[in-house]
């Protein structure tokens, strides 16, 4: 912590502001340019624990998957899981790349974008490079790709914890077609459609294993902020899909810090919460 | 962005000078730019519509009659068939080009709109532009593009009038107030754009068609995953692109809240144009952090 006091005295904001404004009569700094996505909020939250953001990066894949085979098969669709594997694996490359050119110590906020198609599978990251406050590079092994926000991220590190990575896992699987006699049989039934339930299952335990196994290649201890974007394909009515993807993290400190949160009423809140109305 | 046109219609000079003040804000941001010690002395606008010149070269017309359009100058990346098939239906070359015109089309639509929404700024006596809006969208199809920026010129009060251009910002309420607060001052909007035509090869298109693992596809291992590398080389360079056209507009200060938006649109499979914007505030440090306090995690009672 860098900035732990709390200023004395209320700041005379329309004072600042007239400051701010004279002072671009004035020459533009000789400073390195910095870009990021970050909100104000974000930022300052950053500082407040000696971080700050240094580069706006990306990184993207598309890989191909083989025509025709989203319909008929049984098990595991590998051709896809793979691609969306090797889609994440390579996009995550590239933006942990930019962000070492860069100068960062790892990644935060990355928006995910993540698209399937019958004929490939993408993956768009883009984040903000941060790093401590004047920090110099670090080995690029050291840098670290998330998806938690900055205020997440202040969080996570105030209470002694840090992140590691971003794991990601997937599973394609197909959903046996039914019987024509099964079928018929069935029909005037209420029955639960077990192929169905299964491939979801078998999906769902293939995918959360990989990318615990993610979790455990990065020395961390669990994963947090699990996306999880489930259910049949749009394109292939017999397969269904699991993915699931968040930040590694890990306990550096002795002991985990428990931070107190304080209640607070807001008066800014667009939503009406009461409608005096139905008292009526 | 460069020298403004004295281009403000006579209408619009008449309703500047009309006294009552217009404004694009909320009234929380209302009661924040008060509390900043702003005035907000009208909503102002600036429009253009912008006609691409070489509308048709996105058509498939195009390929049939180059193979190699390029745009000239800027980025260009050519791949080759390696089959070593002649025929009329085999894509034997494909060519990734930045497209210079369709950047400078947007460039100068938005640098116009922008400009005049400056010029009504400084006919009021603006110091600056807080809650910038700015829009694109075609009229109809047939490459013309509306660009709209609008926003809400301020007076800072107890302040001598403006010697300069006036300062704009996307930003406006509390969250201007806190960039003051932490000790940045906006400088203006930026904006940019970058644009790839992609002209698939074979391999993109069969890749695209879904044809991992044949024989078309070139595959050099025994997976039949893939990686699209010609439209990945020209997504990874339109981002890159756009990022390096926004940072030679910052001269020193930073970029903040920065937006970058992808979108694609397919012409035949493989046949892509890519297009970038990418939008932030340009802000400058006039003082260094204030002590700030370690952030309060709080649970809302509301």
């Amino acid at each position: 912590m860098t900035n732990g006091d709390v200023a004395k005295s209320p700041i005379d904001a329309k004072a600042e502001v007239r400051r701010a404004v004279a002072s671009l009569a004035g020459k533009a700094p000789k400073t390195e340019s910095t870009t990021s996505d970050l909100s104000i909020d974000e930022e300052l939250n950053l500082h407040s624990i000696g971080w700050e953001p240094v580069e706006l990066v990306s990184g993207v894949s598309l890989f191909s998957t083989p025509v025709g085979l989203w319909n008929w098969g049984e098990g595991e669709i590998t051709s896809a899981s793979e691609a969306h594997a090797l889609a994440f694996k390579y996009a995550i490359g590239r933006i942990h790349r930019e962000a070492a050119d860069a100068g960062g110590h790892g990644v935060v906020g990355v928006h995910v974008e993540r698209r399937v198609y019958s004929t490939h599978i993408e993956v768009s990251l883009l984040g903000t490079a941060v790093r401590p406050v004047g920090a110099k590079s670090v080995e690029p092994s050291n840098v670290f790709v998330s998806d938690l926000s900055a205020r997440d991220f202040t969080l996570l590190m105030v209470a002694g914890w840090e992140p590691l990575g971003l794991a990601t896992g997937a599973s394609f699987v197909y959903a046996p077609r039914r019987s024509m006699g099964t079928v018929l049989q069935q029909q005037s039934q209420n029955v639960e459609l077990k192929n169905y339930t299964d491939a979801m299952y078998s999906s769902r335990e293939s995918a959360m294993e990989r990318m615990q196994q993610v979790a455990l290649e990065l020395k961390g201890t669990g994963v947090v902020g699990v996306k999880v974007v489930e259910g049949p394909m749009s394109f292939a009515a017999h397969a269904v899909g699991f993915a699931a993807w968040g930040t590694v993290v890990r306990l550096v400190s002795d002991a985990h810090h428990f931070v107190r949160p304080t209640m607070v009423v807001s008066l800014n809140d667009s939503g009406v919460a009461f409608d005096a109305q139905s008292l009526q | 962005m460069g020298e403004s046109p004295p281009d403000l219609p006579e209408a619009a000079e008449r309703r500047l000078a009309g006294g009552a003040f217009s404004s694009g804000l909320s009234v929380s941001d209302f009661g924040a730019c008060l509390e900043m010690g702003f005035e907000p002395v009208g909503l102002v606008q600036g429009f253009c519509a912008m006609h691409q010149g070489s509308y048709a070269m996105g058509g498939a017309l195009s390929r049939s009659l180059s193979p190699y359009g390029g745009s000239g100058s800027g980025y260009v990346q050519n791949y080759q068939c390696p089959h070593g098939m002649i025929s009329n239906e085999h894509r034997m070359w494909g060519q990734n080009y930045e497209q210079t015109w369709v950047q400078d089309a947007w460039n100068q639509g938005f640098t116009s709109a922008y400009e005049r929404m400056l010029e009504e700024a400084a006919t009021l006596g603006a110091h600056g532009v807080v809650g910038v809006i700015d829009t694109q969208m075609p009229l109809g199809d047939v490459g013309v593009v509306e660009f709209h920026v609008r926003g809400t010129a301020v007076k800072v009060l107890d302040t001598p009038a403006p010697t300069s251009s006036p300062w704009t910002t996307y930003l406006a309420g509390q969250r201007l107030a806190k960039v003051f607060e932490a000790g940045y001052v906006p400088v203006s909007i930026v904006a940019a754009v970058s644009s790839v035509r992609v002209w698939a090869y074979c391999i993109t298109e069969y890749l695209m068609e879904g044809f991992a693992g044949s024989m078309w596809s070139n595959a050099t291992s025994s997976s039949s995953a893939v990686e699209i590398e010609q439209i990945v080389t020209a997504q990874t360079w339109s981002r890159q692109r756009v990022r390096s056209l926004a940072r030679a507009q910052l001269h020193g200060d930073a970029l903040h809240g920065a937006d970058l938006r992808s979108s694609e649109r397919e012409f035949e499979k493989g046949d892509l144009e890519i297009e970038a914007v990418l939008r932030g505030n340009r802000i400058r440090r006039f003082k260094d952090f204030d002590p700030l306090p370690v952030p309060q995690p709080t649970v809302r009672l509301s």
